[in-house]
């Protein structure tokens, strides 16, 4: 702290006693104007000082109790028991001011706003525009631009100790001046008073200062003097030799010159120069208009929470739906209709919130391929597209450990040595391409390389002897593929360090599964490999379509539905190989109520959902089809986490449950088993 | 030969920072702690400046100005005050009683050579 600081805090420690004292008498005579006085400015010194040695929060604090002494000094208000308080309690907190770091303290800084806000309280009471703010001092234009001044002073103007020839010394360091003095108004020797000023003057400035740093230079003589100041255009003028000429022309002995003359006449040249200008300015105002960013910072906790209660909402509204359904209560239709409505946009909304961009794993993968790269001694590109895709910040969390397996396996066997490449005419540096983009309801992540691929031979010989197929089974290339996905199959011949870690491919698919995504493969010999993962977007809310088997409530995923129609039991018994022909089209189709081995009597007209699997539709035929409904789902729990075609539950409006088909895979199971 | 400048002040902080500063811009400096001890300094020798503060004990800022611009070989020099932005009407008064200028608290050492600098070469 240097001396000045400490100096004025001794001083200020007195005066803050001197005012203890001064409103300690105030207290006895209210009315006392000198004692007023006193404590006005001993408030008056202190907010000075603290302004000029750094302890602005004194000077702060002073600022508007300082005012309201002011206004009962001036007789404009009553010196009240209230106030008397706020002071007392306000001479206590300048002592703690008094310490730079005082508010770092939390209790002191809470006394800090209470009692800011008490002053200012008084202040409003009182009214009138006393709450004065600081106004921030207007940014300097960085444009020049070309002020016409004219100055003439009172005659009287040197009374007061001002000498104008200062002023328009400090016109000139502001920028680049041409003065006409005018002399007219000098009399003859006789009638000459050497104390009068009888000079006026009109100045061209130059300058890329504000209007307001002008205005700064006449401050003090500004109420006495004439005074014009008008920016007459944005270049500058003085280089321009033409404007100079007009303006010589224009130059009278007896008179200013004629605005109304030369504006028009450098307009002219302002419009050219403007064009340019404004380009300048609409570039500019794009550019800031891509760099401001308005988001906050959210704990993960919060919006978890957020997450959890619109659930529960969803969950009541669901009831109430029901209740005003069951009850046919006519006044309630709208509202609940009205709260349908709302709840879907905040789950929404809210769902919206929990994304987001995958670039925040990328980040860690570029981390990865390089270090990898040295390792193996491979040179890498890493390429990535729709870093900008948002998924669900669970689901990137659940898919960060697959996505680098399936990275390090592209790395370790998939990409080539130089060598190799070389003799198989590749380009030296090998590339690994993640792409991210949204399909429907889901997110589709492809994991490219343009290695050496996947060696089909290679794959059914160890097959074989894992015991995974019969010697003799006739696979496809695609069902050889899939085999990779199954536990216990590793092609690496030897256990390397990167992708030897116990984990195959086919934790990569349960892990993925686990978040309701899919998982694909496809591969070609010296071309490379490609991973297809889908996702949906969300994992906890989905609109659903409620149907009935049986006895039982079912909800199937409403982006995947495409049509339904209703059907004759007997035409479903006539069908020949579970296909169906409807609006002439050949449906492939499963009879839910067989599949599910459900043996209570069907109804005679039975209802078909038209469901979309990959690009074919297929029918799903059930009972019954209730309506939509905005389903949460809940996990059925560690004992029946296998059965894959369902993948959850969820609670009904009525308090029962219903399941959550997986249509996909019931399509994928049922056609396997067939 | 320097000029020399006469501060007034009944903040001794007020008075050493702002000395320091004029000092250091190479002005003789006297100093008063309030306007009746100021108006002792106007007895002939030369004031090149006064700068004064507008609240003080005894006699304050305004009164000091005017009795000054009442001394012969004082009516002309150059009188700044020290203010608030707050202090719009005593800016008023202080110009009617004879000041030339003035300066706004809190200020840093350049403003205030600045202002100065408006008044005095």
């Amino acid at each position: 702290m240097d001396n000045f600081q400490k100096k004025f805090i001794e001083e200020a420690t007195d005066l803050i006693n001197d005012l203890e004292q001064a409103l300690l008498s105030l207290e006895k005579q209210p009315k006392d104007t000198e004692i007023v006085a006193s404590v006005f400015r001993i408030m008056h010194s202190l907010k000075g000082g603290g302004g000029m040695f750094g302890f602005d929060e004194i000077s702060n604090f002073t600022h508007n109790l300082e005012t309201i002494y002011d206004e009962i000094r001036n007789g404009n208000l009553l010196v009240t028991e209230e106030l008397l308080s706020i002071t007392f309690s306000s001479v206590d907190h300048l002592r703690n001011l008094l310490d730079p770091e005082a508010l770092k303290n939390e209790q002191i800084s809470k006394n800090h706003n209470i009692l800011l806000s008490k002053v200012e309280g008084i202040l409003k009471k009182h009214d009138k525009k006393i709450i004065e703010t600081q106004i921030p001092e207007t940014e300097k234009e960085e444009s020049v631009q070309t002020f016409y001044i004219y100055f003439g002073p009172n005659e009287s103007i040197m009374d007061n100790g001002t000498n104008p020839l200062y002023l328009l010394d400090e016109l000139n360091t502001i920028g680049n001046c041409n003065v006409y003095t005018r002399t007219q108004k000098i009399p003859l020797l006789s009638k000459f008073n050497f104390s009068k000023c009888y000079t006026s003057w009109e100045v061209f400035l130059v300058t890329k200062e504000p209007v307001a740093s002008i205005q700064d230079v006449f401050i003090f003589v500004e109420d006495e003097s004439e005074l014009e100041i008008s920016n007459i255009a944005n270049f500058d003028i003085l280089s321009e030799s033409e404007i100079l000429d007009k303006i010589e022309d224009l130059f009278d002995e007896k008179s200013h010159f004629d605005l109304s003359i030369l504006s028009p006449f450098i307009n002219n040249y302002e419009k050219e120069k403007k064009n340019k200008i404004d380009t300048v300015t609409e570039k500019l105002s794009t550019f800031t208009k891509e760099n401001v960013i308005s988001s906050i910072r959210v704990s993960s906790d919060k919006i978890d929470e957020l997450m959890n209660l619109v659930s529960e909402l969803v969950t009541s509204q669901a009831s109430l739906s029901l209740f005003v359904e069951e009850n046919k209560v006519q006044e309630l239709n709208q509202l609940a209709e009205n709260i349908e409505n709302i709840t879907r946009q905040l789950r929404d909304t809210a769902f919206n919130i929990s994304l987001i961009p995958i670039e925040t794993m990328l980040t860690r993968f570029h981390r990865l391929i390089r270090d990898l790269s040295t390792e193996f001694g491979k040179n890498i590109d890493f390429i990535t597209e729709g870093a900008e895709t948002e998924l669900d910040k669970t689901l990137i969390q659940g898919l960060t450990d697959p996505l680098m397996h399936i990275i390090r396996n592209s790395v370790d066997h998939g990409i080539e040595s130089e060598k190799e490449r070389v003799k198989l005419g590749k380009t030296l540096k090998g590339m690994i391409y993640l792409k991210a983009y949204y399909s429907g309801a889901n997110v589709v992540i492809k994991i490219q390389d343009d290695g050496k691929g996947i060696d089909l031979a290679k794959v059914r010989q160890k097959a074989i002897s894992k015991e995974l197929i019969q010697h003799d089974s006739k696979l496809t290339e695609r069902e050889l593929l899939d085999i990779i996905f199954l536990p216990g199959f590793s092609t690496a011949e030897n256990v390397t360090d990167v992708s030897g870690r116990g984990v195959g491919m086919d934790v990569v698919k349960r892990k993925i599964e686990e978040i309701r995504g899919t998982v694909e493969l496809d591969s070609k010999t010296n071309v490379g490999t490609t991973i297809t993962i889908k996702l949906p977007l969300t994992l906890s809310i989905i609109d659903g379509l409620l149907v009935m088997i049986g006895n039982t409530k079912y909800v199937m995923p409403l982006n995947l539905v495409n049509k339904i129609y209703a059907v004759n039991h007997q035409d479903f018994k006539k069908a020949y190989n579970n296909i169906i022909i409807i609006d002439g089209e050949q449906i492939p189709f499963y009879y839910l109520r067989d599949e599910f081995e459900i043996d209570t009597e069907p109804l005679e007209v039975e209802q078909m959902v038209i469901v979309k699997y990959e690009d074919k539709k297929i029918g799903l035929a059930v009972d019954d089809v209730i309506g939509e409904y905005q389903a949460v789902l809940k996990p059925l729990g560690k004992l029946y986490k296998n059965h894959e075609i369902i993948s959850g539950a969820t609670i009904l409006g009525d308090g029962t449950i219903a399941l959550v088909l997986d249509t996909n895979k019931i399509i994928h199971e049922f056609s396997f088993k067939n | 030969m320097a000029k020399t400048i006469l501060i007034v002040d009944d903040s001794e902080s007020i008075r050493e920072v702002v000395s320091f500063t004029l000092e250091n811009a190479g002005y003789n400096i006297i100093v008063a702690i309030d306007g009746q001890d100021a108006i002792k300094h106007f007895d002939g020798q030369i004031i090149d400046l006064l700068l004064t503060d507008l609240h003080m004990p005894n006699m304050n800022g305004i009164e000091l100005i005017r009795e000054v611009r009442k001394i012969n070989d004082y009516t002309r020099i150059p009188i700044l005050f020290l203010t608030t932005e707050s202090q719009r009407d005593k800016k008023m008064e202080a110009k009617d009683a004879g000041a030339t200028g003035w300066i706004i608290k809190p200020f840093v050492p350049a403003k205030l050579l600045a202002a100065i600098n408006k008044v005095m070469r």
